[in-house]
């Protein structure tokens, strides 16, 4: 209890310390205004004899930006300032510890329900890939085990897959699978062209027909690692005496594989499964700006462009907390598949 | 495990054949579908901050006037006619309008003078996101109803320029009876809110009440009087206007252009990457793609099938690709170096590679299609680096023995002509741009430090005079032809970021926003633009085409201002027997 009770300590003191910097760092490096000004610059309506510095501060007044970044500051002539409980990171940790991740700049929306609502649309594309990979590396991995001579050419063809980015297997796939040149079997963009109107029968097989590209441009990027890692864990455990002691007591090869040494072999799969955590609610930039996809690699490639400080900050802090999260997973997967681990 | 993946993919596959039954059944919906790249973002009339939250204001809600591009001015809308003006002394101007007696809300009530005043008041509302309507509509400093005509009103407005008159009718104007049922604004003047700081109890109320609807994100919750209502909304996937069944102007006998409105139903649907709406448009899921990208739309053009399907559109737009030189630096003060820098730029070879030929080169920053105000006795830009040597010689630089040119700064001290061009990173028109420069100012010994850079942080360089040339696009209209915010003293440290102001500029900028009259207004913009093309501050390479491509079925009409169609007159072609 008391362990698991340091460990949680240590992690909320993590969180908050990336949290802070993140805040710090985004907000400190760069121009505050400068979203201000794009907004300006674009739009063509405004007035030739606008007073924009009169309206950038009124602006930056109106989203809390107007006040210091911190407690203190430096500043060349004076040194060290002191500017008390005014200050833009005082106002968002009171906010964050009410739960309040703040209100976006471009849509006035809160964050907490942007992030929702991203979720919403990443959290199946990412769910089904990773699963789908697993799923895919662990029967992948075992099979090859079985064929010694389709091994090293499946081996190769996987080298082969892991050195395409992601952007390439993705195009590739709409190309050859959602033109109307080649084969037209798969949507070319987005979750269906309106929302429908039917049971959650119709509604999962509409999901599933149009996430079928894009969760498949996943898989097919994140598989080979998988597999060339389990492979090569599966080989180095098959020779060690416990194979063999099996074996000779009467397990057949299939049961010693899933049973004896699959479980050894996961352990440092276990890493890289947790690593791909993070992934679930990161989204994909790549594939979400290709399929259309609403998600949250899409929010927060948006919101870097275009300085929407709230919501950078929500979801880079979400993907920060889950990491640590999964983190702190992989520490108890550790022990419980090798009881001998102590952390 | 292993018996696990057939059954999977049995999965994947029946749902996915069932998907497909189902889908085919929707590809017949008449509604026109139209690509976005981008969101609204935010559809609370007070803020429109993008062209796709701007499109759906002007589907939604009126305004008392509106720009039409083919006027190349602005005409009435929500208003009958176009106002009458009167003078009130040196600075103030009053402005008349009378509403058009057929215009009603969607609760049947006729649209009055009070709901532009009660729209103004909202816009001056303070607790509510009015920075950038004051900004845009400040100078309105009240409004008189008349006592005799509940449609009849004056705007009496800070500044007398033509452009004042015009921009006093762009703003949408908002129901009185949604948001504000009992009135209670009704005795608040709006010079009193404009200076009560802060507001009052009924005031705070009502932006209380205003900010409870969430307009942001309900649009819907606020009908205009426009022909459209927004039924359907999934931020970053599509949206859906839905026509109102009876709207107003349906009763007109003969409406105007700008109260014409066809489709039954507007789908947006938002697709950021150019080549997967290509792929979209051509499998029939959108019906409509603007702005397309040069190459995607030549290709499309050449191929047979899609030619079949497809209609292409191109108009020539009010956007232009400009090099800029930052006057303020020592080696780019003189006229001579600037007009020699220019002369490095090869422009046909520069619309062949980034706009497959199809961009328009200009004398400068009027576009050739405004004949009227175009100055065609100018040459175009001609490529010869020969010349720019020669007129390099003329502004006082030597070439060195190692190749490079130099001359005495304003302190005596040599200096080299060393330049850095900054553009936007990953803008291939800019990158092509900035490497066919270079590749020319190399071969004439000038070392050009190519900077692509991260818009936000571009944008504070500029205005920071931290750049020396800069290669971006400058959007322009037909109707207002002020350059104060680009090119007057006034604009430096804005939006003037090369720097250039004299006063003989000044004075004729002044001149060209201050007319209305179309014979001086030609004389004065020519003059204008011989100064510019003799001063170059910037160089204009070309004016950009919009292309747009559409289903065969659809007749589009296309304009030169974004979003290059007008998504309310879009109809269906009628079949020939």
């Amino acid at each position: 209890m008391r362990v698991l009770l340091r460990h949680t300590a240590r992690a909320l003191v993590a969180v908050w310390l990336t949290l802070s910097a993140l805040f710090l760092l985004s907000r400190s490096v760069t121009d505050q205004a400068a979203f201000i000004q794009s907004t300006l610059t674009s739009n063509t309506r405004l007035d030739a004899q606008t007073n924009q510095a009169a309206l950038t501060r009124q602006l930056l007044h109106r989203y809390g930006l107007d006040v210091p970044l911190f407690y203190v500051s430096w500043q060349t002539p004076t040194g060290w300032r002191w500017h008390g409980c005014r200050n833009q990171y005082h106002y968002w940790l009171g906010q964050l510890l009410a739960g309040d991740l703040g209100l976006s700049y471009r849509q006035g929306t809160p964050v907490r329900e942007l992030l929702r609502e991203a979720l919403h649309y990443t959290l199946p594309l990412t769910l089904l890939a990773t699963v789908g990979s697993v799923a895919l590396a662990l029967g992948l991995a075992v099979s090859l085990s079985y064929r010694p001579r389709f091994r090293r050419l499946m081996l190769l063809a996987l080298h082969g897959v892991q050195s395409f980015p992601l952007f390439l297997v993705a195009v590739g796939l709409l190309l050859l699978l959602a033109n109307p040149d080649a084969l037209a079997w798969f949507p070319a963009f987005g979750l269906g062209l309106e929302q429908e109107s039917g049971g959650w029968w119709q509604s999962t097989a509409d999901l599933l027909y149009h996430l079928a590209l894009p969760v498949l441009s996943l898989v097919i990027v994140s598989l080979p690692g998988l597999v060339v890692q389990l492979d090569g864990a599966i080989r180095q455990e098959l020779a060690l005496a416990y194979v063999a002691t099996a074996r000779s007591k009467g397990a057949s090869r299939r049961r010693t594989l899933w049973r004896h040494v699959l479980r050894n072999a996961l352990l440092p799969t276990l890493a890289q499964l947790t690593d791909l955590l993070p992934n679930l609610v990161a989204g994909s930039v790549v594939v979400e700006v290709l399929f259309a996809l609403p998600g949250m690699g899409r929010l927060l490639a948006e919101a870097a462009a275009t300085q929407d400080y709230p919501v950078l900050l929500g979801a880079v802090g979400l993907v920060a907390v889950v990491r640590l999260a999964a983190q702190w997973l992989t520490d108890v997967a550790y022990q419980l598949t090798d009881p001998r681990i102590r952390l | 495990m292993k018996r696990l993946f057939p059954g999977f993919f049995v999965l994947l596959l029946t749902v996915t054949f069932a998907s497909c039954s189902t889908s085919d059944s929707n590809t017949v919906t008449p509604a026109f579908r139209i690509r976005w790249a981008q969101d609204p973002d935010n559809l609370d009339p007070l803020v429109v901050s993008n062209g796709s939250a701007f499109e759906i204001a002007n589907l939604t809600y009126c305004s008392l006037l509106k720009g039409i591009e083919g006027k190349t001015d602005f005409v009435p809308w929500l208003a009958q006619s176009f106002p009458t003006t009167q003078r009130l002394n040196d600075s103030l101007l009053l402005v008349t309008y009378q509403l058009r007696p057929e215009a009603t809300w969607d609760n049947g009530s006729p649209v009055l003078a009070r709901d532009v005043a009660f729209t103004l008041k909202v816009m001056n509302c303070p607790g509510l996101p009015i920075e950038m309507d004051q900004a845009m509509f400040g100078f309105i400093r009240d409004i008189r109803l008349d006592s005799t005509d509940a449609r009849r009103f004056t705007l009496v407005c800070v500044g007398q320029s033509p452009d004042h008159v015009r921009s006093s009718g762009d703003f949408s104007i908002l129901p009185e009876y949604v948001l504000d049922p009992q009135g209670k604004l009704r005795d608040i003047t709006l010079p009193n809110l404009r200076q009560a700081q802060p507001a009052g109890p009924v005031v705070a109320d009502f932006a209380r009440r205003y900010q409870a609807l969430q307009l942001q994100n309900h649009p819907e919750r606020l009908p205009g009087c426009g022909p459209y209502r927004v039924s359907g909304w999934q931020k970053g996937r599509y949206l859906t206007l839905t026509r109102k069944p009876q709207w107003w102007a349906d009763t007109l006998p003969a409406p105007p252009h700008v109260l014409q409105a066809f489709p039954e139903k507007l789908t947006y649907q938002i697709i950021p990457d150019a080549a997967t709406a290509t792929l979209a448009l051509r499998r029939g899921e959108i019906d409509l793609y603007s702005l397309m990208p040069a190459a995607e739309f030549t290709r499309l053009q050449q191929s047979a099938t899609d030619q079949q399907r497809l209609q292409f559109y191109t108009t020539d737009s009010h956007e232009f690709l400009a090099a800029g030189f930052d006057v303020r630096k020592s080696v780019l003060r003189d006229a001579l170096t600037r007009r020699a820098l220019s002369q490095l730029f090869d422009v046909p070879a520069l619309i062949q590679a980034t706009q497959q030929g199809a961009a328009v080169a200009s004398v400068g920053l009027i576009s050739p299609r405004v004949t009227a105000y175009y100055h065609d006795s100018l040459p175009l830009l001609d490529f010869s680096p020969v010349a720019a040597v020669e007129l390099l010689r003329q502004a006082g630089w030597r070439r060195a023995g190692t190749g490079s040119w130099t001359r005495p700064n304003a302190q005596g001290q040599p200096e080299e002509l060393r330049l850095g061009l900054s553009y936007r990173a990953g803008e291939p028109a800019y990158e092509t741009a900035a490497r066919q420069f270079s590749a020319a100012a190399r071969g004439v010994g000038i070392a050009v430090e190519l900077r692509p850079t991260e818009q936000s942080v571009l944008s504070r360089q500029l205005r920071a005079g931290e750049t020396d040339m800069s290669i971006r696009t400058f959007s322009g209209n037909p109707f207002s032809y002020d350059f104060t915010p680009l090119l007057h003293s006034k604009g430096i440290g804005a939006s003037n970021t090369t720097g250039f102001s004299l006063p003989a500029s000044d004075q004729l900028i002044e001149q060209i926003a201050a007319t209305d009259d179309p014979a001086r207004k030609t004389r004065l913009l020519r003059k204008f633009q011989l100064l510019l093309h003799q001063q170059r501050p910037f160089t204009v390479l070309y004016f950009l085409r919009y292309r747009v491509a559409a289903a065969r079925r659809l007749s589009v009409p296309v304009t030169g201002l974004k979003p290059g169609y007008e998504a309310a007159r879009i109809r269906t072609k009628v079949s020939q027997p």
